[in-house]
């Protein structure tokens, strides 16, 4: 109790609950990971029997393999052209700026799981493109289901990732370094390689480091393109396990968690050590007052045409396939789009109660479930709000530890929490379970929403109420919380449109009453039904989209 | 207008606080007492910690030892680890910045501290309104802090502090965030409200004039502690330190040796001419000391004791007075010393004189 008298009830309850909302299900995880049986079995003994298996099976060392060479490739494709794509949007006068700059955000916003869908539609063997360009050419230069495909793809779809942080930083960054080397005789693109992109180093490290990590994790563009030619990566390896032995394989999906956490969690350190250091490079920078833009010259035309052509691979050639292929019965050679025109696929999901409940669910927990993860996010923001003490140590740590945890895992963890705690076992098939796995995968991306809206007050205005006679509490309600309204709905926004695009973390949650589109995307491709997936998908980023557009109404800041 | 008797008449004491950031010392055993009706500046340099003092009164920072008290009531005592809540201490605090609350209106950001006392809607009603008015705001209770200048801003944070009738006010850098010219009006008007509302005020500030004009006391700080305390009169005239005479005033710095000491006064060798001048503490001869005064006591074209001849440079004219600047040749170092009048003088050499007991012998540390 001597914790409740330092810290206060609220706060100690708040980062109870957080506590327990962290550390059980990973805590699961890894006891899991000892034992040599599923833990409900009633013979299960400690034992490194699990990592004995996975280690002696050549599948495991392929995914691995796959997965460095997937994380490597997107991060040497990446870095340079979310750097190059942030100096142009940033600071050049590259025409048709404002809707370019929100485009690249698509691939941020639409699951990496709609979009390996689409690049199979669009591009796979019979896809539209594919067809068309074999019409054309009488050839089809490109195979979407090799591993270098797959790679390629990984890295141009997380390209957005690298831009966000390297935009930000170039922003801060004052025109006059840039204008002093075009005086001494520099190109644009010299400027960018010599003087802007190297000045915004750390950011650009930082920003490889987080494509690096998201590399390890990738499991929806694998699951989808990597099958046909049996390319497994560690998170798709971990979800093919389920089947493996016949029976629940409980203690070997845990030990490949183990694994992949054992690279993630010490990328995280590594992410936040190299934020923390990069905020401290702040002092080199120009004056920031007045920024003028670079002009390109001549280079205009070209920089335009080439974003424009990474926009058409990674934006359009994707939804364009979905689009297309949500409202045709069927699809192949031969085949016109007037005469398999049909809306048959959306009137199957209309009348099969479990896909429409996966609709309606879906836009429940983002609407619902975001507002209400929203608030869980701000308890916490207020629980460490200008307190330097060891509670906000504690919580700025655990904050790290779902990061480093796979949705695809974290889901896991998830259902033998709410499988074997008792007491949980009605939450289970009802959508809370489902949400509270995704408030705790998406806890570090809230946290930064809401501490970076909590950060715009100024200290004084909250000590200007204290010295008033306010208490810490009634501090929050009369000044802190009306003055980030605006910080939380847009807050509310931005979680609405990830816990939208969120498919991976549903997987193992599935079940009656709990459907959501993404999760329920991966079990239908899995049985096959590739017109119902195509239409799920053109509905989930229907709706990701509406998030966008009110996003774009209310001027939410989408580069949190 | 007499509310003197609304304020209780409470004495604010400070003893030997001590305040840390980490292993970084900040304030090191600073005292003071603020009598009822009385101002104190608390004035020092940028990092002397007077801001901090002012916070830690206020209850934002937290002392590692000491003691705070406010009249009967502790606010703090280090020896029994108690610190009272911020909220608790019935003081009030305008910040440098005014710290206005963006979303509220006027009345209601001034009304703000009534609401937490439970005061009626109607009581609250008149009491802002005459605080608004006793500032010269009452019509613009409506307006949003944004909708104000700079000047109008201060006032609603002042009004804010006074509403609730604390026993001190306490005021950070109340004038730094005016333009140049206002910040004069500002205060002398702030002056006015403090007397004429009977105020006891704390006043932090790094500006000595402003130190000077507005307050009953200074407290001068340095690293920490208090350099040296008193009337600006004392402080000005009579500076115990080096540092305090340098803080306070504009100075002419000339190094010296010294003669002779007899007393209270000793005689100084100065570019070699023979000086004569007051020491500020142990002056030994044959040692170096510093030889201060200030710029307005030095005389132009004077004759008899304490005379320095010295080569005019050139003289600038700052509208009310001039400002001389003259050299002294000393060896193969150049002494610069500066001296106001009200003509303009002819280049060439110039008897200077430096009175006895205006030039002030410190020892060189």
């Amino acid at each position: 109790m001597n914790a409740l008298a330092r810290y206060g009830l609220s706060r100690t309850m708040v980062v109870l609950v957080m506590a327990l909302a962290v550390f059980m299900p990973i805590g699961l995880v890894l006891w899991q990971s000892t034992l040599n049986a599923p833990f409900f079995m009633p013979n299960h003994a400690y034992g490194l029997d699990a990592f004995r298996f996975i280690f002696d099976d050549s599948d495991f060392w392929s995914a691995l393999k796959n997965t460095v060479f997937i994380a490597v490739s997107m991060l040497v494709i990446a870095v340079p052209l979310g750097g190059a794509l942030a100096f142009l949007l940033a600071r050049t006068d590259l025409p048709c700026r404002r809707p370019i700059e929100l485009m690249v955000m698509v691939p941020v916003f639409v699951s990496p799981f709609v979009l390996g869908f689409g690049y199979v539609v669009a591009t796979g063997p019979v896809g539209f493109y594919t067809l068309w360009v074999q019409n054309l050419i009488g050839t089809v230069p490109w195979n979407v289901y090799s591993l270098p495909s797959i790679a390629l793809i990984a890295g141009l779809t997380h390209v957005p990732h690298v831009y966000l942080y390297a935009s930000s930083a170039l922003k801060n960054l004052g025109s006059d370094v840039e204008e002093a080397a075009r005086v001494t005789g520099a190109s644009p693109f010299e400027v960018a390689r010599r003087v802007s992109l190297p000045m915004v180093a750390p950011s650009l490290l930082y920003s490889g480091v987080l494509v690096f990590f998201l590399g390890f994790e990738i499991f929806g563009l694998p699951l989808i393109l990597g099958d046909p030619e049996g390319h497994l990566v560690l998170a798709s390896y971990l979800y093919k396990l389920t089947n493996k032995l016949g029976i629940p394989s409980y203690h070997l999906m845990a030990a490949v968690a183990v694994c992949i956490i054992g690279v993630t969690f010490p990328l995280v350190l590594l992410q936040r050590y190299l934020l923390r250091s990069a905020n401290r490079y702040i002092a080199v920078k120009g004056k920031v007052t007045r920024q003028k833009r670079l002009p390109l010259g001549q280079w205009r035309l070209p920089a335009l045409a080439l974003v424009l052509f990474w926009l058409l691979v990674t934006v359009i050639v994707p939804l364009s396939g979905i689009t297309f292929r949500a409202f045709v019965s069927f699809w192949g050679e031969g085949v016109s789009f007037a005469e398999a025109f049909s809306l048959h696929a959306f009137v199957e999901i209309w009348n099969q109660p479990n896909l429409l409940r996966a609709v309606l669910n879906s836009v429940l927990i983002g609407v619902i479930g975001g507002g209400v993860a929203v608030m869980a996010y701000t308890a916490i923001g207020l629980a460490s709000h200008r307190k330097q003490d060891g509670l906000t140590r504690i919580v700025d740590y655990m904050v790290l530890i779902p990061r480093a945890v796979p949705g695809l895992l974290a889901g896991l963890a998830f259902l033998w929490v709410f499988l074997f705690v008792p007491g949980l076992k009605e939450i289970r098939s009802t959508l809370i379970s489902v949400w509270l796995a995704y408030m705790v995968v998406w806890l570090a991306y809230g946290m930064r929403l809401i501490s970076s809206a909590l950060l715009q007050v100024a200290p004084e205005l909250e000590e200007s109420a204290r010295t008033l006679g306010a208490s810490a509490a009634r501090v929050s309600k009369d000044v802190t919380l009306p003055l980030i309204r605006f910080g939380l709905l847009s807050s509310w926004v931005l979680m609405f449109m990830i816990f939208e695009r969120e498919y991976s973390t549903g997987v193992y949650l599935l079940s009656p009453g709990t459907e959501v589109i993404g999760s329920m995307l991966v079990s239908l491709w899995a049985a096959g039904a590739v017109d119902i997936v195509a239409a799920l998908s053109l509905i989930n980023v229907a709706l990701v989209a509406i998030g966008l557009a009110i996003a774009l109404k209310f001027g939410v800041n989408l580069h949190e | 207008m007499n509310k003197s008797t609304q304020h209780d008449a409470l004495h604010l004491t400070v003893n030997n606080l001590h305040l840390q950031y980490g292993d970084n010392p900040i304030l090191k055993g600073v005292s003071f007492t603020l009598a009822p009706g009385e101002v104190v500046a608390l004035l020092g340099a940028s990092g002397s910690g007077k801001t901090t003092l002012l916070r830690a009164v206020a209850g934002l920072e937290h002392p590692s030892q000491g003691e705070i008290t406010l009249g009967k009531t502790t606010l703090f005592d280090g020896a029994k680890d108690f610190e009272l809540a911020v909220e608790k201490r019935n003081l009030g605090l305008v910040f440098q910045s005014y710290a206005l609350w963006p979303h509220r209106t006027v009345f209601d950001n001034v009304a703000y501290g009534l609401k937490l006392r439970k005061v009626g809607t109607e009581e609250t009603k008149d009491r802002v309104s005459q605080a608004l008015k006793n500032l010269g705001l009452g019509h613009l209770a409506e307006r949003y802090p944004h909708q104000l200048s700079g000047g109008q801003q201060q006032r609603v944070a002042i009004a804010r502090a006074l509403v609730y009738n604390p026993p001190v006010i306490l005021l950070d850098e109340p004038l730094s965030n005016l333009d140049a010219k206002l910040r004069e009006e500002a205060r002398a008007w702030l002056r006015e409200l403090i007397v004429t509302l009977g105020l006891s005020a704390l006043v932090v500030t790094h500006d000595q004039t402003e130190a000077m004009a507005m307050s009953d006391r200074i407290l001068l700080l340095k690293d920490g502690r208090i350099e040296q305390a008193g009337t600006p009169q004392s402080l000005y005239a009579h500076p115990e330190s080096l540092y305090t005479a340098d803080f306070m005033g504009s100075n002419n710095h000339l190094p010296a040796n010294v003669v002779q000491a007899e007393g209270s006064m000793a005689s100084i060798e100065v570019a070699g001419r023979v000086l004569k001048g007051v020491c500020k503490g142990i002056i030994q001869a044959g040692k170096a000391c510093t030889a201060l005064i200030r710029l307005e006591q030095v005389r132009t074209n004077a004759e008899g004791e304490n005379v320095i001849q010295a080569e005019l440079i050139t003289s600038m004219f700052l509208g009310d007075r001039w400002e001389h600047l003259f050299h002294l040749h000393n060896g193969a170092d150049t002494i610069r010393i500066r001296a106001f009048g009200a003509v303009p003088l002819a280049t060439g050499e110039h008897q200077l004189s430096f009175p006895a007991d205006a030039l002030w012998l410190f020892p060189t540390a």
